[in-house]
């Protein structure tokens, strides 16, 4: 019953348990800071050993299962401090001191446990750094060779102690610029040096080598760090931590979005920072904005107008088509009784899991063939909106088809043979009786299938030629093809301008989503 | 408008609705289908009203064979349990809305609309929707909608059962009252035998299928035909106990391990004739507490009282016999007490327990 | 009718309710028509000329402005497909795409996002789960730009600033990592379907069974190991199955990213190669008989994992029979 609190827990009810004494409770934490070790070292294994050259037999050239296990060793003392710090938190209202007193002495001893595996596996702060074996400090002249290792890497190239290096190739370096280049390269890469001796300029090329110093003065940051993060962990309360999770979890998202919003009111970014033409801070714009409307990005010419509107016809024509469709073939199958019914009801599950996307070349043969068909063909034939719609009306057909049966099946039957006894036709009962009584799944599947088609890229892309019917996706794709180099703040706006309609809606129609997306069953991915 | 059904069965799959079912409805008549669920009652008022396709049989409407007749030209108007009032219209547009369908003109639409309305009082709210009505409100909206059209057939699908106990009672005066005033064939789907007895000129008595009996209130309560139909209809239901009936010098005795109760000839001498155990059916208001034990009296201990208001019901034991019966409140009965029972013979029913046919009536 | 109406005449006048049914089912066929046609043009058809094409070599280096050209070459492209050394390794790679992104976005990563929302305010859990639909959302275009520049070489992405500002080397990670944020990417827009179908389904867990296993004195994590967790084995199974398929066949965000390389086909997945093979072939010639034949193998990958898993899910038993019906 010890292991009933958990890692972060909440605990509603108190279970009654007998004080455990220090050395007890100091025993479990540690027992479980030395599982968590145990399970991310094996999950490490299982990534580096089992998982990557599994799929290295398979030719596969991935990095993934390399990442992960770094990531599992980088966790491994954090998750370590906070099995341990878990047990600790039981006392965090009753007793402060107590809770801290048990916090730091299982975080020092595990990362005691810790630092003694770093030392003996040459892992961590006891790994082998990338050197040149002598000491440098920076001067007035430039870095100067203060001490060469003898038989050293440095020695061996011919550096002596006096000589003031001045840079790597042509590229001028202080101290802070050689130790960051240091530490980018790898074991065997050359470097070569220029400096000068006695007045005299001199080049000699040294090879990086990889020298393990294991310093237990190194150990003290960490330990510090290790102390403070096991505080923090004592002290959060505990419903905080599905937030910080959350958060953490989601932050990738949101720091990209946070770019797109940044680059398009600034002349150019680097990461996150916004900079002006000289490289400070600011250079806040509505130029990239302006060049939208104006037509010309990175000397590309462009009219928006029609651009827009061909997203806006496809989007539109799609929803119309899509809800009409859908909800007359749905309404036939929750409805109505002919054979075949339970055929077609079959085959739209499986045309639901069809991957129609295969069909690509195929169906470009059949809409060159639609294009030769007299008048129609001009509307739904290659290259053109209407026939772009009907592909993708065709492949969103399953899942609207599926989604409007769900909600036909919802609706009383009482309704329908009300209205039929009243004197109305199918069409009708349908039409007049039926179809205002499913708005919410209307609308759902209307939104749904507008985003489908405002956001809609492959499709046009490959069936479209030239900038007549390219809608903003595939406008924005050409846009960074085809410029160079290109200009991803103008880009970005144009990124943003396609997004703002999809941000109304999403803030209008959450829940509306939500529900689609949910369709689960329903719904397609 | 007559409604003829003649040999209908309606089957789904593998699965009964009705089967062989025969109804000769008089024009004008009120009808009730009454029956436990899934007895088959509203399935066969879904055939009727053209909604489910009869498997096999005829139906006329008048003389004309409906069958294959769409609803919308059956003349038909029909209120539903759920009322199906069409939410995204108001009142007016639902009234309207079979009128419309037949292209009325405007004009007419509003005028039959209004007359309807006022009729059922509810000439006040055309504007509202129906989510903004009461039940009751509703049900007047949903039975303006089916009369409207001047329907030759009035069908009900357990209009009642949503409503609240005492509106009920309301409703089913104004429905019988209405019914009567503008003459049209209707029937009517209940589960509940009070609004059957109450309401129908006749009652079909449904069960698995089939049809029960088809007879007016009166006859089904006193004459029933069938153990069913007997133990169906009444509230509360009548007493079944096996029994053989037995005759002595010209007297009949109707006799278990622990009874044994003197009939009349008349009800005593077929059942006696039958021949072997029957069962005899005995309903609660035909049994009384005697005061004073007697020799025609059998003495029993209550086994529990349960208050209705007005009457206690009250469970006493006979023997391995259990009977429901009524007593006044003021008699103040407990359970435990030991009574004496009054048996009234000359309603007692018999029923063959093979065919569980009545072996009284035919 | 007349005759029909005399009594004692107790025949279904089945002449005319043929003709009667026969009415209303062109009725319902009536309403099916548009999608009918919509599936026959855009499906049906397509995929018997993909059948026929994989037959074919029809390639734009014979491609005139007549089809009729193409030469019949039976199960060549079949047979050049499993010799084919670099199919091989797409086959893989698709593998490994399909089990990783799987395993740790759309079900592992899913669930935890759904427990954790689950287990905060209502209202903040349905702000998260709201911001986590925002990648589907987004157009692949708008979205592969955003995570173009997040992954940008120095100075200009976003990870590797943070890396300089850490201290750490900076990479050009398209070419060092490709796959790890193919995956990413990916993932990133799969948690939304999953972590849907979870939280409704632990949303559906009755709230007093979630009580009650408090009351009982679990913890919160005792009560998602041993009340939750197995409440919700089947929408996980559903997740699963649902979720390969569609990774199999999504392929956009791929060939915004990656285009399959860096290098030859490092990246490149079995949907890709069949996009790449007939549109836009490394070496300018479209070959769209052969890439047909990727696409038939992977079509007949998807029909089956469909039909297998509508049988699991009994989405058949889903189908009530109408309640009206045709006279």
């Amino acid at each position: 019953m010890k292991s009933r609190d958990g890692l972060f827990d909440t605990l509603k009810v108190k279970v009654d348990e007998s004080p455990q004494s220090f050395p007890q409770d100091l025993a479990e934490a540690l027992r479980f800071g030395a599982i968590s070790i145990c399970v991310l070292l094996i999950a490490a294994f299982l990534f580096s050993g089992v998982i990557g050259p599994l799929f290295a037999l398979g030719s596969v050239e991935e990095t993934v299962t390399d990442v992960l296990t770094r990531l599992a060793l980088l966790a491994l003392p954090f998750v370590a401090y906070i099995s341990g710090a878990s047990v600790a938190r039981r006392y965090t209202r009753s007793d402060i001191a107590r809770a801290l007193g048990l916090a730091f002495t299982s975080t020092a001893l595990l990362f005691a446990l810790i630092s003694a595996g770093y030392f003996v596996l040459d892992y961590g702060v006891f790994a082998p750094r990338q050197s040149l074996q002598m000491t440098l400090s920076q001067t007035e002249a430039g870095i100067r060779v203060d001490a060469v290792v003898a038989g050293g890497a440095a020695e061996t190239a011919g550096l002596q102690v006096g000589d003031v290096i001045s840079a790597i190739r042509r590229d001028a370096v202080d101290l802070g610029a050689f130790n960051k280049r240091l530490s980018q390269s790898t074991e065997g890469d050359p470097l070569r040096l220029r400096f000068t001796r006695s007045d005299e300029e001199l080049q000699e090329t040294v090879r990086v080598v990889l020298v393990s110093d294991k310093q237990l003065g190194a150990l003290l940051p960490g330990l510090a760090l290790a102390l403070v993060f096991t505080a923090i962990i004592v002290f959060l309360p505990g419903h905080w931590a599905p937030y910080i999770a959350l958060v953490g979890l989601l932050s990738p998202l949101i720091v990209g979005y946070f770019w797109v919003i940044i680059a398009t009111f600034s002349f150019r970014t680097e990461g996150l920072v916004p900079l002006d033409g000289n490289d400070n801070f600011g250079g806040f714009t509505l130029k990239n904005w302006e060049s939208i409307f104006v037509g010309n990005i990175a000397g590309l010419e462009f009219n928006i107008v029609p651009i827009f509107m061909t997203s806006l016809a496809i989007a539109v024509v799609m929803t119309f088509v899509v809800l009409l469709v859908s909800s007359m073939a749905g309404y036939a199958l929750s409805r109505m009784h002919f054979p075949g019914r339970r055929f077609f009801l079959s085959f739209t599950l499986i045309l639901h899991g069809f991957p129609a996307i295969t069909l690509l070349i195929p169906i470009f043969i059949v809409l060159l063939r639609l294009g030769n068909i007299p008048v129609i063909g001009e509307l739904i034939g290659f290259n053109t909106v209407g026939g772009i719609a009907l592909v993708m009306v065709a492949f969103q057909l399953p899942l609207g088809v599926w989604l409007m049966k769900g909600f036909f099946d919802n609706i009383p039957w009482d309704m329908e043979r009300s209205a039929l006894i009243d004197g109305a036709s199918r069409w009708r009962t349908y039409w007049e009786i039926l179809l205002p009584q499913i708005r919410p799944g209307l609308l759902a599947l209307g939104i749904f299938a507008f985003i489908g088609g405002w956001n809609a890229y492959i499709i046009p892309a490959t069936y479209s030629i030239g900038s007549g019917v390219s809608n903003l996706p595939v406008f924005l794709n050409e846009l960074i093809d085809e410029t160079a180099p290109v200009d991803w703040n103008q880009v970005a706006a144009v990124g943003l301008f396609q997004l703002i309609p999809i941000f109304i809606f999403f803030i209008f129609a959450q829940e509306y989503l939500l529900n689609i997306y949910a369709g689960g069953t329903k719904g397609s991915s | 408008m007559k409604v003829t059904i003649d040999n209908l069965s309606k089957k789904f799959g593998e699965v009964v609705g009705v089967e062989n079912l025969t109804l000769h409805i008089e024009d004008g008549e009120f009808v009730a289908f009454l029956g436990p669920s899934g007895c088959g009652k509203t399935t066969t008022l879904l055939t009727l009203a053209g909604i489910y396709k009869p498997t096999d049989g005829v139906i006329r409407f008048g003389e004309r064979v409906v069958n294959t007749v769409q609803p919308k030209d059956r003349n038909i108007g029909m209120v539903f349990q759920s009322y199906a009032l069409y939410p995204h219209m108001t009142v007016f547009q639902n009234i309207a809305y079979p009128l419309k369908l037949k292209k009325v003109s405007k004009a007419d639409q509003h005028d039959r609309v209004r007359q309807v309305a006022n009729v059922m009082g509810i000439g006040e709210l055309l504007d509202r929707r129906p989510g903004q009505l009461s039940g009751g409100q509703q049900q007047r909206v949903a039975l303006g909608r089916a009369l409207v059209k001047e329907p030759d057939v009035l069908l009900f699908d357990e209009p009642l059962s949503n409503l609240d106990a005492r509106l009920r009672l309301t409703m089913r005066g104004e429905i019988k009252h209405l019914q009567k005033d503008l003459g049209i064939t209707s029937i009517y789907v209940t589960h509940d035998q009070v609004e059957a007895m109450t309401m129908a000129d006749r009652i079909a008595v449904m069960s698995g299928g089939h049809l029960q009996a088809f007879d007016s209130p009166d006859e089904l309560y006193d004459r029933p035909k069938t153990q069913f139909v007997a133990g169906f209809v009444g509230n509360p239901p009548m007493n079944f106990v096996d029994v053989s009936v037995q005759a002595s010098n010209g007297r009949f005795f109707a006799e278990t391990e622990s009874l044994r109760l003197e009939v009349q000839k008349e009800r005593g001498a077929p059942p006696a004739s039958h021949g072997g155990p029957v069962v005899m059916g005995i309903r609660p208001e035909d049994i009384q507490i005697a005061s004073d034990p007697n020799n025609g009296t059998v003495s029993g201990e209550i086994f529990v009282v349960e208050p209705l208001g007005r009457e206690d019901l009250i469970d006493v034991r006979i023997g391995r016999h259990s009977f429901l019966l009524l007593a006044d409140t003021e008699d103040r009965h407990q359970a435990g007490e030991r009574v004496s029972l009054a048996f009234d013979m000359e309603q007692a029913q018999f029923f063959d327990p093979e065919t569980e046919k009545s072996l009284l009536w035919q | 009718m007349s005759e029909q109406a005399k009594t004692g005449d107790t025949t279904v006048p089945r002449s005319r309710g043929g003709s009667n049914a026969l009415k209303s089912y062109l009725g319902a066929y009536g309403f099916m028509a548009p999608a009918g046609i919509l599936v026959i043009v855009f499906f049906l058809i397509p995929v018997a000329i993909v059948l026929y094409l994989s037959l074919t070599n029809l390639a734009s280096s014979n491609f005139t402005s007549n089809l009729a050209i193409m030469e019949f070459i039976g199960l060549k492209n079949y047979q050049t497909l499993l010799n084919d050394q670099f199919a091989r390794k797409i086959f893989f790679n698709t593998i490994f795409y399909v089990l990783v992104t799987l395993s740790i976005f759309n079900v592992s990563l899913a669930l935890l996002v759904s427990l954790l929302t689950t287990h905060i305010d209502r209202s903040a859990g349905f702000v998260f789960r709201a911001l986590w639909i925002l990648p589907r959302i987004t157009s692949p275009v708008v979205y592969i730009l955003i995570w173009k520049r997040m992954i940008a070489e120095a100075p200009f992405g976003i990870i590797n600033q943070f890396n300089e500002a850490l201290g750490q080397p900076t990479y050009n990670y398209i070419s060092t990592n490709p796959w790890v944020f193919v995956v990413v990417v990916n993932g990133f827009i799969g948690v939304s379907f999953g972590m849907i179908i979870f939280t409704s389904a632990i949303e559906s867990i009755p709230r007093d069974l979630l009580n009650a296993s408090l009351v009982d004195g679990s913890s919160k994590l005792q009560r998602i190991r041993y009340v939750i967790m197995p409440l919700i084995r089947w929408p996980l199974l559903f997740v699963v199955t649902y979720q390969t398929l569609s990774l199999l066949t999504s392929f956009v965000e791929i060939q915004l990213l990656t285009d399959g390389g860096p290098g030859l086909y490092r990246t490149e997945v079995w949907s890709l190669t069949a996009y790449h093979r007939a549109l836009s072939n490394y070496f300018g010639n479209a070959q769209w008989g052969y890439g047909s034949a990727f696409a038939v193998l992977l079509v007949m990958i998807g029909v089956v994992l469909a039909v297998i898993y509508m049988r699991v899910f009994r989405f058949d038993e889903l189908i009530a029979e109408p309640r009206v019906e045709a006279l």
